[in-house]
């Protein structure tokens, strides 16, 4: 792992060097900046049960299911297309290094964008006058909350960006993907309602999760289950990059 | 440097390389010549590392390229086809993150990465975004990255595919300068370029090698001087008659021009040289000798003539595999 250090460092570059990058970042900040508002006013109407963070947070979906795909669409695609992963491959450097650190500069981008949703936490605070309407532990168990259920949906996009050289290609496949794993699962669990079926879903689904997490509960077992789904799918993803040796 | 044992590798329906062995020696500049798909770059790819073979031995430096990719890889600088690098990065940025992947100590990085900009003429252009560099410019940094490393071989593909002959002639000069210190294997289907700037040529076609000599020793053996042309003043049936006699002569092709002169193409038998022959005839017959000239074979006479060879073997072989079907 001795080339995560210079590798993460180029791609935290490409990210910032390209127009693409500003994009994400502006669409998620419009779209949680938006949220934000409509969840504010929708407050001030009465008293109610819920915190402006834990709808907040309730809403990580919307966001993921954009911003995931095109954070990692370019990641491996790219380096196929332009032929860039031939001098990558032939310098002194092991496919799980390129796709570990490729993975790791996606989630810091990823944590760098919520990171500046703290700011609304600073705004409530500000005019809620520090009342107890601002439990900060349950925010900062959402935040992590958010940001276990990321990187594994992160580790999905690398995947499929390893699949392909058409980074069109790569972000519909993650976008289907992340789907896949958060609104269908949800959906799912809903349709198998009160069944055997649905404890199961329950277990698995990132809306329950989240919703634990935005409580201020931290189990153990959803993390787990995200951090072996994320080993799963770098570790597919790098039998990808070498598949040009075997196939 | 290298030594390759029956190396060959299947695609999917394709044999790209065939049972091919060679060897390089420590600080031959070896030519590797082919039409494009001959096998070139599969060979390359498969001594860097990036793809292994089907069945075969590979070695560089004493490693063995599969068992040992990593160690190998430290040992080579490669430009691969196209040379493809991050076109979003700039000149120095760029070297600098390769410097650091092939393991420049942190010490040495920036005085190494002065050196080599200044080696390939990028010192001017150092902080210039690569995207917005010229295709001969490109070409350089991808150089100065396979120099990063002080490596004991320099692999490259096709180094000088897409340049301007004034960017050629400085890429080949460099390439040359670069022999002194460097093995080096270089493909290209340009022939010149190897015949200027290599030791050795080995030429590859339909994955097979055909042939692996010096350029001249190939000349010489394989199209034994080339043709000899004459000009004669006299008449034409008579100079014919006269000149096919000549010892060593195998064919001859007679055109009276306007003024006289019988402008003869002699085709010499193998290792003959008749010239001598040629003019004391001449001489004898007291006709005037305009020019008495050899045309040198250029390795492009060769490789035609090897792989139409080895084209027509193949024809031939197809043909008759039909002709038991039926």
């Amino acid at each position: 792992m001795r080339n995560v250090p210079a590798l993460l460092r180029r791609e935290l570059n490409a990210c910032f060097a390209s127009v693409l990058g500003y994009v994400v970042l502006m669409f998620f900040l419009l779209v949680m900046g938006v949220t934000f508002g409509v969840i504010v006013n929708f407050l001030n109407r009465g008293p109610t049960q819920l915190t402006a963070m834990k709808i907040m947070f309730s809403m990580f979906w919307l966001p993921s299911l954009v911003v995931v795909p095109m954070i990692t669409m370019r990641l491996l695609a790219e380096e196929k297309r332009a032929g860039t992963l031939e001098m990558l491959m032939t310098a002194p450097v092991t496919d799980f290094e390129v796709v570990f650190a490729k993975w790791l500069g996606a989630v810091v981008l990823y944590t760098l964008m919520w990171a500046l949703t703290m700011l609304y936490v600073l705004i409530l605070r500000h005019f809620s006058g520090g009342t107890a309407a601002l439990d900060l532990g349950p925010i900062a168990t959402g935040y992590i909350g958010v940001l276990i259920i990321g990187q594994f949906l992160i580790s999905i996009g690398v995947l499929a960006s390893s699949m392909t050289k058409n980074q069109v290609a790569a972000a519909l496949m993650s976008f289907a993907l992340v789907f896949l794993v958060i609104i269908v699962l949800n959906w799912l669990g809903f349709l198998f309602q009160g069944g055997p079926l649905s404890k199961i879903i329950r277990s698995v689904s990132a809306f329950e999760h989240m919703d634990d997490f935005s409580r201020g509960i931290l189990d153990l077992r959803p993390i787990v289950l995200y951090l072996s789904g994320t080993v799963w799918a770098l570790f597919v993803a790098t039998r990808v990059v070498g598949s040009r040796k075997w196939r | 440097m290298i030594k390759v044992e029956n190396l060959t590798k299947r695609y999917a329906g394709l044999t790209a390389l065939n049972n091919v062995s060679f060897e390089v020696n420590r600080g031959e500049i070896v030519g590797f010549l082919g039409p494009n798909g001959a096998g070139k770059s599969t060979t390359m790819r498969i001594l860097t590392g990036f793809i292994p073979a089907s069945s075969g031995r590979a070695e560089v430096a004493g490693l063995d390229v599969f068992e040992d990719s990593l160690e190998v890889r430290r040992h080579i600088g490669y430009m691969a086809e196209n040379n493809p690098l991050y076109v979003d990065m700039r000149v120095n940025e760029y070297l600098k993150f390769r410097a650091k992947l092939k393991g420049v100590p942190r010490a040495d990085r920036k005085d190494r990465i002065q050196e080599v900009l200044q080696m390939c003429g990028l010192t001017d252009v150092r902080n210039r975004v690569i995207g917005h560099l010229s295709k001969g410019y490109r070409q350089r940094v991808g150089l100065a990255d396979a120099l990063l490393a002080e490596p004991d071989l320099l692999v490259l593909d096709e180094p000088t595919i897409g340049l301007d002959p004034v960017q050629i002639r400085q890429v080949r000069e460099l390439i040359k300068d670069l022999g002194k210190r460097h093995t080096i294997l270089l493909s290209s289907h340009i022939l010149p370029e190897v015949e200027m700037t290599c030791n050795r040529v080995i030429i590859i076609h339909r994955g097979r090698i055909l042939a692996s000599d010096t350029p001249d020793n190939l000349m010489k053996t394989l199209h034994a001087g080339g043709l000899v042309n004459v000009e004669v003043r006299g008449p034409g049936s008579e100079v014919q008659a006269k000149l096919r006699a000549v010892e060593g002569v195998n064919s001859i092709a007679v055109k009276v021009g306007d003024d006289g002169y019988a402008r003869v193409t002699v085709q010499p038998k193998a290792g003959a040289d008749p010239r001598e022959g040629i003019y004391k005839a001449v001489a004898g017959s007291g006709w005037t000798l305009r020019e008495l000239s050899r045309t040198r074979t250029t390795l492009e006479d060769i490789f035609v003539q090897i792989t139409r060879d080895e084209d027509e073997a193949e024809e031939e072989r197809r043909e008759q595999r039909r002709s038991l079907l039926r």
